[in-house]
This record gives C-alpha cells, sequence and structure tokens, in this order.
C-alpha cells in the first residue's frame, strides 16, 4: 500500500512539474504580478503576418 | 520577433508577446485590459476608437502581405469568376476585405455579388482544401500555406490593386500612451528595429530566413518552412519598411470603410493615430543581431 501511494504521489509530482515547465507562461505570471508602473505591456498578435 | 532579439540585447524583454487566434478576442482583451497592445488589422482599429474604445495605432505590423487565393484547379481563373463563390474574409473590418471591394471596383463589378464569410485566419487554407470556400483573402503565412500544400493559387497579390497597402497596425489603450509613453516607446522602437534588420540590404534574406526559423517555433507555433516561403518568395512579398503610419494610406482605408457600410462617420487622423512614437523610432538601426549569436545590440 506504501509502495503505490508513494508511486502515485511520485507520478503526480512528476506530472505536476512537467505541466509547469512547459505549458505556464512564467513571464506572464511573474509580469503580472509586478506593480503596474513596473509591468512590461502585454501585446497581443495573432500568427498572421 | 522583436521579442526574440530584444531577449539577447542589454535591455531584455521589452514586452510580453501573448499569442491569439482570433481578431474578436484580441478587442475583447484590449477593451478589458489583459492586454495593453495588440497588433491588429488597421479598419478594426479605426472602427474601435470611432465606438469610443480608448485606444490608438502608433506603428504598422508590415507592408503587403495579404493574398485572394483561390483553388488550384478550381474554376475561379480571373477576378469576375468569383462572382457568387464563397470568399473567406478574417474580418467586416479588416483591409482583406477592403482589398476585395477595391478589385471588384477595378474589375468593373459590385463586391456585393462575392458571398464572404468571416473565418479565423489559422482555418481558411483547411477550408478551402476541403472545398468548405472558394476562395479566401488573407494575411500570410496563409497564402503560402495553400501555395505550398498545392492545392492553392495566388489569384492576386494586395499590392496589384492596392500599391502601399497596409494591414496589420499596432494598437496601444490610451491610458498607456498617457501613463507609460517611455514603454511605448521601447516598444515601437523595438519593432523598428527589427523592421531594418528583416531589410538589412545584403542580409535581408539570411535575417529572413533565420527569423522565419524562430517565429515558426517559438511564436506562430507553426513549421518553419512556411514562414520562409511567406518572408522570401519572392523577397518583397511582405515588406517591413517604411512602418510610419502615414496620413493618405489610413485616410483611403476611412473612406472605403464609409463606402463599403462599416464605419457610419468620418473619422479625422489625429483621433485614431498618434505618430509620436514613430517620428521618436525614425532615428532607429537595424538590431546587430546575427543567427547563433547569444547577443544582440
Amino acid at each position: 500500500m506504501r509502495k503505490l501511494l508513494f508511486g502515485l504521489v511520485t507520478w503526480v509530482s512528476a506530472v505536476t512539474a512537467a505541466h509547469m515547465a512547459l505549458n505556464v507562461n512564467w513571464s506572464v505570471i511573474m509580469n503580472d504580478r509586478l506593480p503596474l508602473d513596473k509591468r512590461k505591456l502585454n501585446v497581443a498578435y495573432i500568427p498572421v503576418t | 520577433m522583436t521579442d526574440y532579439i530584444s531577449a539577447y540585447s542589454q535591455s531584455g524583454q521589452l514586452f510580453v508577446p501573448r499569442l491569439f487566434q482570433g481578431f474578436p478576442e484580441i478587442k475583447e482583451a484590449l477593451m478589458s485590459n489583459k492586454m495593453q497592445a495588440a497588433f491588429m488589422v488597421a479598419p478594426m482599429a479605426i472602427a474601435l476608437r470611432a465606438q469610443g474604445v480608448p485606444v490608438k495605432i502608433v506603428y504598422l505590423g508590415h507592408r503587403y502581405g495579404s493574398a485572394v487565393v483561390v483553388r488550384k484547379d478550381g474554376p475561379v481563373k480571373t477576378f469576375a469568376d468569383l462572382r457568387g463563390r464563397i470568399v473567406a474574409i478574417p474580418s467586416r473590418f479588416s483591409d482583406e476585405r477592403l482589398i476585395l471591394f477595391k478589385a471588384a471596383h477595378d474589375n468593373g463589378m459590385d463586391a456585393r455579388a462575392l458571398h464572404m464569410v468571416e473565418m479565423a485566419p489559422p482555418d481558411v487554407a483547411g477550408a478551402l482544401a476541403a472545398g468548405a470556400i472558394d476562395a479566401f483573402s488573407m494575411g500570410e503565412p496563409f497564402p503560402s500555406q495553400a501555395e505550398m500544400a498545392g492545392f492553392g493559387r495566388v489569384l492576386f497579390h494586395a499590392r496589384q490593386y492596392w500599391p502601399d497597402y497596409i494591414s496589420c497596425v499596432l494598437v496601444v489603450r490610451q491610458d498607456v500612451i498617457e501613463h507609460r509613453p517611455e514603454a511605448v516607446q521601447m516598444l515601437v522602437d523595438g519593432i523598428a528595429r527589427s523592421g531594418l534588420w528583416l531589410e538589412d540590404g545584403t542580409r535581408r534574406e539570411a535575417h529572413r530566413v533565420h527569423a522565419s526559423d524562430f517565429v515558426g517555433r517559438y511564436y506562430y507555433r507553426q513549421n518553419p518552412s512556411l514562414l520562409r516561403w511567406a518572408l522570401t518568395k519572392p523577397i518583397d512579398r511582405v515588406m517591413y519598411e517604411p512602418l510610419s503610419p502615414r496620413r493618405r494610406d489610413f485616410e483611403l482605408i476611412v473612406r472605403l470603410m464609409r463606402e463599403t457600410g462599416v464605419l457610419d462617420h468620418d473619422i479625422p487622423f489625429e483621433e485614431y493615430v498618434d505618430t509620436r512614437f514613430a517620428e521618436g523610432a525614425s532615428g532607429m538601426t537595424p538590431w546587430k543581431y546575427e543567427a547563433g549569436s547569444n547577443t544582440a545590440q
């Protein structure tokens, strides 16, 4: 049972870490936490020239 | 592109780029202040301002780079053959729609004889391949996508009917212009330098090939060979200079918008364009950056 629980926690942690590394845009999150006057501008674009 | 190169410069990242898949979503994000600036089609920016949304155009994204594409093996051989057919456009408020009106006028036709439908840009090439539409009027790289895949043929490029054609413009919220003009200037300067880098004399083609690679991979999430096609076949298919907003270009767009029923009153140039940032960027030089380098100046 302990082995199963350990495996489950390891698996969930690994998937969470991979998700946070690959899918989360940290520059956006960190930028949005800055005071307004220090924030970089968020600039929207679409994949067309 | 500016984001990628500036990250290697001393000033570091100048802004935070955010990928969207359609113009209506960009409009909403701009209005709700989720985005402080955006690249969008010029008529949409003008219409937003005319509706009282506090935004202004400060710079262009590029010149040219839009085309009308039909099926290679289809029945449409000339513009007149588009009569009664389904043509996809990115938005009612787009230069890609206006160019159809301009081309129709020059061919002695009424553009209302075309059945125009709005479609998100990434969907048009697939729709043409599947036969769901007969043609599309769209910015690059979607004309290139249809050409590269072998099922599409460019009926005409926008410049054929519209010299100095512009489509994509940089729009900034008025409150940001008022309270953080230095941030706006930094953004415009970076874009100006990127444009000059893409048009940089003998390095022009090499820079465009390199830009296709990193923009395709990291920003557009598209096959880099597609962007390479769009930026080099021919080399002036999309141009990145001059990018200063010119009064006569925008007054033509306003006139066409009025004539085609998407703008109900005239709007003076100064009300929707702020030229001071373009003027501030006029002395800029191209980025000093080459492929594989880890510094940019």
